[in-house]
C-alpha cells in the first residue's frame, strides 16, 4: 500500500502526456494534411485539438492506452470525419479517395515525407518570414498559440490573427502536399532553413524577462534541421551546416546558465559541462556540410561555432581562424550583427584598441544603438584599455536595450566593476 | 484476491477545468495514478462512460418501459469506473482514496464483486 501515497502525482505516464501531445500533434497533422489536403489545415488543427480533448476525458478513467499515438491518431481521424460530414459547406469529401491515401490506417503517422511536405506548406513563399516560422511552430512542432506568443514576445491574440491570415492565404493557393522537385526544391528550401534558423535564434536568446534559453525551441530547431538532413531530397550542405550550427550551440546549454539562471559567458563556461554527444553530432554534420560544393553563410557560422567547440579553453581559442571566417561571412551576410562579431574576433587577435576602432567605424554606418551586444562589447574593450569612465557609459547604454534577466544581471555586475 | 468496482461519480455542478492547461494537469494526476495501479497489477480495468443520460429499464405489468436515465435532475453521474483488486474493503477504500478523484470533488462508490461462485 505504501506506493499509494496520494500526494505523489509523478509517474512516467504524466510526463509522457505532456510530451506526447506536442510530439504527436505534428505527426498527426502531417498525416491528415496528406490525406485531406493542405488547404484544410484549420480543420486538421481543430480535429487534433478535439482528439486531445477526448484523451483528457477518457484517460483519467482508462489510463494511458497501450499505444497512445495510435489512440490519438484514430481519435483525430474520427473527429476530422465528424467535422467533414457535419459541415456541408465544405467541398465534397471523397472518402474512397481518402482511404486510398491511407486515411483508414492511422498507424501511418510519422512519415518523414509527410513532415517535410508539411514544412514546405508552412514555409510557402506566399507567406512572410514570421508567418512561416509561426505556422511551422504551430503545425509542425505542435506548439500552442500561448507558447508561440511567448517566443515572439507578442500576444496570443496577435499570433492567432497572423496564423489565421497565413492559413487563409494557403487555402487560396490550392497547394499540393509534396516535397518540391528540381529547381522548385532549390528555390524553396532556403525558406525552411531560414525558419529553423529563426526558431533556433528565438530559443537561443529570448528577450526581456524570459529564461536564458527556451530550450524547447532549440530542441525543435535541431530536430527539424536533423530531419532535413535525413531525407535525400533535402540533405544539402546548407542543411547539414544548419544542423551542425545548432548542435554546437545547444551543446553549451547546460554550461550557459548558472543554477540561479544567470548568464555565463563563453569565456567563463565550464567546458566540462558541454554536451559531448551534441558536439560530436555537430562535427559530423559539419564534415558533411564541407563535402558539398556550396559555401553558405551557415557553413561559416557553423565553422565559427566549431572552433569554439574544439578549443580546450577560452584562452586557447583559435581566434585567427574565427576572425578569418568572420571576414568571409561579412562578404556573404554583411549584417550589423555579423560585423559586430567580426570586430569582437578582431579584438581578440589584434587587441582591444583594434576592436574599438572597428566598432567606432561601425557606429557611424549602422544603427546599432539599441543593440545590447554592441555596447557590451564596446564597454568591454574600453574597460580593458583602462578607460573606465567611458566603459561605464557603454555598460549603462547596454542596460537600456532589450535584455533578458541573465544578461541584465551580467551587465549590472560589469557596470559595478567599473565603478 | 477479491475485485472491487469503484464507481466514479462526478458532480455535474462541479466547475469544469477553466483552461486546457488545467484539464491537462488534472488528467496527468489521474494517469499517474492509473499507471501506478496498473504497474502494481491492481487496476483490472477502467473506462469512461458516455456523457449521455443512459437508459433505465423497468417491467410494468408485463411491458418493458425504457426511459432516459435519471441523470438530468440528479446531482451526480457515474463518469466512469475502475475495477481493482484488494484484499478487503479497507484496502479497496485506501486505494480509492489514493486516487485523485475525491480531491477533485468526485464521489466514489466501492462495491465488492461477488466471486463466490465464479469459475
Amino acid at each position: 500500500m505504501n506506493g499509494f501515497a496520494s500526494s505523489d502525482t509523478g509517474g512516467t505516464s504524466a510526463a509522457l502526456v505532456d510530451d506526447l501531445f506536442r510530439r504527436e500533434a505534428g505527426k498527426i497533422s502531417a498525416w491528415l494534411a496528406r490525406v485531406l489536403g493542405p488547404g484544410r489545415l484549420d480543420l486538421i488543427e481543430d480535429a487534433v485539438q478535439d482528439a486531445f480533448g477526448a484523451a483528457l476525458e477518457h484517460w483519467p478513467f482508462s489510463g494511458v492506452p497501450q499505444r497512445p499515438s495510435a489512440w490519438l491518431a484514430v481519435a483525430a481521424r474520427n473527429k476530422a470525419l465528424d467535422r467533414l460530414r457535419r459541415d456541408t459547406r465544405l467541398d465534397a469529401f471523397d472518402e474512397n479517395a481518402a482511404s486510398l491515401l491511407g486515411f483508414a490506417e492511422p498507424e501511418d503517422t510519422g512519415r518523414l515525407d509527410d513532415t517535410l511536405a508539411l514544412m514546405f506548406v508552412a514555409c510557402h513563399p506566399a507567406l512572410d518570414r514570421d508567418e512561416q516560422t509561426m505556422l511551422t511552430l504551430k503545425t509542425v512542432c505542435g506548439f500552442g498559440v500561448k507558447e508561440i506568443a511567448r517566443a515572439y514576445l507578442s500576444s496570443p491574440e496577435a499570433v492567432t490573427q497572423r496564423l489565421v491570415r497565413a492559413k487563409r492565404k494557403l487555402k487560396q493557393l490550392d497547394l499540393r502536399f509534396e516535397i518540391p522537385e528540381g529547381p522548385d526544391l532549390a528555390a524553396r528550401l532556403p525558406a525552411l532553413t531560414a525558419a529553423i534558423y529563426l526558431l533556433f535564434n528565438g530559443g537561443y536568446t529570448t528577450g526581456e524577462g524570459e529564461a536564458l534559453m527556451s530550450r524547447e525551441l532549440c530542441i525543435e530547431a535541431l530536430r527539424l534541421a536533423t530531419l532535413l538532413t535525413t531525407h535525400p531530397a533535402t540533405a544539402t550542405g546548407e542543411c547539414h551546416a544548419l544542423a551542425a550550427l545548432i548542435s554546437f550551440h545547444h551543446a553549451r546549454a547546460d554550461a550557459r546558465a548558472s543554477p540561479g539562471g544567470e548568464l555565463i559567458l563563453l569565456a567563463e563556461q565550464d567546458r566540462g559541462r558541454w554536451d559531448r554527444d551534441l558536439l560530436a553530432n555537430g562535427f559530423a554534420h559539419l564534415q558533411q556540410a564541407m563535402a558539398s560544393d556550396a559555401l553558405t553563410a551557415l557553413h561559416l557560422e557553423a565553422g565559427i561555432a566549431s572552433v569554439h567547440a574544439a578549443a580546450p579553453s577560452f584562452e586557447a581559442t583559435d581566434w585567427g581562424t574565427i576572425a578569418h571566417y568572420y571576414g568571409m561571412l561579412e562578404e556573404l551576410k554583411p549584417t550589423p550583427v555579423v560585423e559586430l562579431n567580426a570586430a569582437i574576433a578582431c579584438a581578440h587577435v589584434e587587441g582591444p584598441a583594434a576592436g574599438l576602432a572597428r566598432l567606432d567605424a561601425l557606429a557611424g554606418a549602422r544603427r546599432l544603438a539599441h543593440y545590447a551586444l554592441y555596447h557590451a562589447a564596446r564597454g568591454d574593450f574600453l574597460e580593458k584599455l583602462g578607460r573606465l569612465d567611458k566603459a561605464r557609459e557603454d555598460f549603462a547604454a547596454a542596460l537600456e536595450c532589450p535584455l533578458n534577466t541573465a544578461e541584465r544581471a551580467y551587465l549590472q555586475r560589469k557596470l559595478a566593476a567599473c565603478g | 484476491m477479491p475485485n472491487y468496482m469503484l464507481f466514479l461519480h462526478v458532480n455535474p455542478d462541479q466547475p469544469r477545468p477553466s483552461s486546457p492547461d488545467e484539464a491537462l494537469a488534472i488528467t496527468k494526476t489521474y494517469v499517474a495514478w492509473t499507471d501506478r495501479a496498473r504497474a502494481e497489477g491492481r487496476l483490472r480495468a477502467g473506462h469512461k462512460l458516455t456523457s449521455d443520460a443512459g437508459k433505465i429499464m423497468l417491467s410494468k405489468g408485463g411491458r418493458t418501459s425504457i426511459t432516459d436515465g435519471p441523470f438530468a435532475e440528479s446531482k451526480d453521474v457515474i463518469g466512469g469506473f475502475w475495477m481493482i483488486s484488494a484484499k478487503d474493503y479497507d484496502e479497496a477504500c485506501r486505494v480509492a482514496e489514493s486516487s485523485p478523484h475525491l480531491g477533485y470533488g468526485g464521489r466514489i462508490e466501492v462495491r465488492e464483486i461477488d466471486e463466490m461462485y465464479s469459475t
